[in-house]
C-alpha cells in the first residue's frame, strides 16, 4: 500500500480546488501525525494581512509562519507579536528587503495591484556558505461590487533553493499559481432578445460558473553571480519566464480543454443531422464517380 | 477524530469526488482511514447519495440500455423502518431492481406495472428525448418518469459521462427537467462538471436552473404525441441558449477577469529590466500608472 501522505496528495489533486482548505483541516484531523508534511506539501490560498507598524498589506502563508504568527516583510514583526519569533539573520534581511522592494515593483508592473512578500531563510547549516532559501508570494483578488460581477483570485506561490559555484549559482525554483474565476448569471442579467425570438412566459434563470485550480511547474537553472543583489535578479527573470509560461497554459487549459471538454460531452450542432449529411455527401461523391 | 467524525469525514470527501474517479477517491480514503471495517459498514449512506445526485447509469439487467440512477426513479421503502430492499425504477423497460451502490451492479429485475393514465404520454415524451438524446450526446443516457403519487409532475433526465484518465480529464452533464401539465410549467436545471488534471488539478463546476410556461401551442396539443415532441424542442432550445451562455460566459472570464488578474506582459509590452528594478523603489514610475492607485508605502 501506498504511502498515507500519498494518498492525501492524490486525494487533493481530485477534490475539488474551492474546497481546499477545508479538506485539508479534515485531513489534519485525521492524521494529525501527517499534518507537518501535509501543509507542506498543499498549497494553500495566501492570506491577506495588515503590518501593523506600516499599515503595508503582506500575505500570510505557511513560510513566514511561527506558531500562530505571521512575520511581515515590511517590518520584519511577528502579529500577533512574540518575543522569539524566528528572524533572517541581518545579511539575509538586508537581501530579503531588496527583494520585497523589487517584487513590489513587478507586481504592479503585471497585477495593477494586488499584494506580494518575499521571505528568506537563512542555510540550515551554517558552513554552507550562502546556499539560502526563499518564497516570493503574489495575490490578486477581484471581487464582485454587484451580485452578478465575475469574481476572481491569483495565487502565485514560488519556492526556491540557491547553490553557490563560485561566480555561478544554481537556482531550483518550484511554482505554484492558483487560480480561481467566478461568474454569477440571472434572468435580470441577459440582454433583452429581439422581438422576433420567442422566449417562453415568465421565463427564468439563475447560473453560476466556477473554473477553479492550481497548476506546478519546476525549473532549474544557472546564472551568473556578481553580488549578493544578483540573486534577486537571477530570481526575478525566472519568476518572470515561468509565470509568463504558466499564465499561459492555465489559459489553455481553463478556456480551452474544459470548454473542449464541455462540447464532447453534449454538442450544439445536431448530430443526427450531420451525420446525414455525410452520407448524403458520400453519395453524391460516389453518384458524380460514375 | 473518533470513528463517526471518521466517517463522517470519508463521506465528504467521497461526495465531492469529481466524475468517474470514486473509486480512485475511496481507495485513497482507504489508505487514510485504513479501517476498512469501519469504512465498508460506515460509508455506504454516502455512496448511496453520491449516486443518486450524481445520476449514475446502470447497466438494467435482462436489457440492452442503460438507465439512472436517482431520487425519482427510486422506489420505496417507504420508511426508513420499513426493511425492504430499497428498489429502483426503469420505466423504459418497466422494471424494477436492487442496485448495489458499490459495486455499481443492479440485480433481481422485477415487472413494474406502470400507471395507466400517465404511460401512453410517458412513452411519447421518451420517444422524443430518446431522439433529442442523439442529436446531441454521443455518449448519453435520458430516463423519462411519470409523475409519482400525489405529483403531477412528469420527470426527464439526462446524463452523459466522458472518462479519460490517459489524457488526465473526465466530465459529466447532467440534466433534470420537471413538466408538470397541471400547473403548465417547467422547471429544469443543468449542471456541468470537468475536471483536467495533467500536473495539477482544474475543475468546471457550473449549475443553471431555469423554468418556464407551457406555451399555449403546447398546452393546445396535450395530450397528442405532438406536446412531447414540442417539450422536448424547448428543452433543446433551451439546453442550447445555455451552452451559448456559457460560451460567452468563458469568454468574457478570459477577456475581463483573467486578464485584469495578471496582465501577459507590462504596459510597456516588454518583460522587466531586472537591473533596473533594483535601482527603483516604485514600480508605477516604471509603469507610468497613475499615483493614486499606488499602496501607501
Amino acid at each position: 500500500m501506498a504511502d498515507v501522505i500519498d494518498s492525501m496528495l492524490d486525494l487533493m489533486r481530485r477534490l475539488p480546488p474551492t474546497r481546499t482548505e477545508e479538506n485539508v483541516n479534515t485531513l489534519v484531523g485525521i492524521c494529525p501525525d501527517e499534518a507537518d508534511e501535509l501543509l507542506q506539501s498543499v498549497d494553500q490560498p495566501l492570506q491577506v494581512m495588515v503590518d501593523r507598524a506600516t499599515g503595508r498589506e503582506y500575505l500570510a502563508c505557511d513560510y513566514n509562519r511561527d506558531g500562530e504568527s505571521y512575520r511581515s516583510p515590511w517590518s520584519n514583526e511577528y502579529d500577533p507579536p512574540i518575543d522569539d519569533g524566528a528572524v533572517p539573520s541581518s545579511k539575509m534581511r538586508k537581501l530579503e528587503i531588496q527583494a520585497n522592494e523589487a517584487f513590489d515593483t513587478y507586481r504592479e508592473m503585471y497585477y495593477e495591484g494586488g499584494v506580494s512578500s518575499v521571505f528568506l531563510w537563512d542555510p540550515e547549516d551554517p558552513s554552507g556558505g550562502s546556499n539560502f532559501a526563499g518564497v516570493v508570494v503574489l495575490k490578486k483578488t477581484m471581487s464582485p461590487t454587484m451580485p452578478y460581477e465575475p469574481s476572481g483570485s491569483w495565487d502565485s506561490i514560488h519556492v526556491f533553493e540557491t547553490v553557490e559555484r563560485g561566480r555561478q549559482a544554481h537556482y531550483k525554483l518550484t511554482s505554484t499559481v492558483m487560480l480561481q474565476l467566478v461568474t454569477r448569471k440571472g434572468t435580470e442579467t441577459d440582454v433583452k432578445v429581439p422581438a422576433d425570438k420567442k422566449v417562453p412566459e415568465n421565463w427564468k434563470r439563475d447560473g453560476e460558473v466556477t473554473l477553479s485550480g492550481s497548476m506546478t511547474r519546476q525549473t532549474e537553472q544557472d546564472w551568473p553571480l556578481q553580488d549578493s543583489a544578483s540573486h534577486i535578479t537571477n530570481i526575478g527573470k525566472m519568476i518572470e519566464e515561468i509565470e509568463i509560461k504558466m499564465r499561459n497554459l492555465l489559459q489553455e487549459v481553463y478556456f480551452g480543454k474544459t470548454r473542449d471538454i464541455v462540447y464532447d460531452l453534449r454538442s450544439v450542432e445536431d448530430l443526427e443531422k450531420a451525420r446525414r449529411q455525410k452520407e448524403l455527401q458520400k453519395e453524391l461523391v460516389g453518384f458524380i464517380k460514375r | 477524530m473518533d470513528a463517526t467524525e471518521r466517517i463522517q469525514a470519508a463521506s465528504q470527501f467521497l461526495l465531492q469526488s469529481p466524475p468517474g474517479e470514486i473509486n480512485d477517491v475511496l481507495n485513497d480514503i482507504r489508505n487514510i482511514i485504513s479501517d476498512d471495517e469501519l469504512l465498508q459498514e460506515g460509508i455506504q449512506p454516502a455512496l448511496r447519495e453520491y449516486n443518486i445526485e450524481q445520476f449514475t447509469v446502470v447497466d438494467v439487467p435482462e436489457t440492452n440500455h442503460l438507465s439512472i440512477i436517482s431520487e425519482a426513479a427510486r422506489l420505496g421503502p417507504v420508511s426508513e423502518e420499513d426493511d425492504a430492499q430499497e428498489r429502483f425504477l426503469d420505466p423504459r423497460s418497466k422494471l424494477s431492481f436492487e442496485f448495489d451502490h458499490l459495486s455499481l451492479e443492479a440485480s433481481d429485475p422485477q415487472p413494474y406495472e406502470p400507471n395507466e393514465e400517465h404511460e401512453p404520454f410517458r412513452l411519447a415524451l421518451e420517444t422524443a428525448a430518446l431522439n433529442y438524446l442523439k442529436a446531441h450526446f454521443t455518449d448519453g443516457v435520458i430516463v423519462v418518469l411519470s409523475p409519482k403519487e400525489g405529483s403531477t409532475q412528469y420527470v426527464i433526465q439526462v446524463v452523459a459521462n466522458k472518462y479519460n484518465p490517459t489524457n488526465f480529464w473526465s466530465g459529466r452533464w447532467r440534466s433534470e427537467y420537471t413538466v408538470d401539465l397541471e400547473s403548465k410549467q417547467v422547471a429544469g436545471k443543468m449542471l456541468i462538471n470537468v475536471h483536467y488534471y495533467e500536473q495539477g488539478n482544474v475543475q468546471l463546476a457550473t449549475t443553471n436552473v431555469i423554468s418556464f410556461d407551457l406555451p399555449p401551442h403546447v398546452l393546445s396539443a396535450i395530450p397528442n404525441n405532438t406536446a412531447a415532441s414540442k417539450i422536448l424542442a424547448l428543452i433543446e432550445e433551451e439546453e442550447r441558449k445555455y451552452q451559448v451562455s456559457l460560451n460567452e460566459t468563458y469568454q468574457e472570464m478570459g477577456e475581463k477577469t483573467f486578464k485584469g488578474l495578471r496582465r501577459a506582459l507590462p504596459l510597456t509590452r516588454q518583460k522587466l529590466d531586472w537591473d533596473k528594478v533594483l535601482g527603483y523603489k516604485l514600480g508605477a514610475e516604471l509603469a507610468g500608472t497613475n499615483k493614486s492607485t499606488l499602496p501607501t508605502s
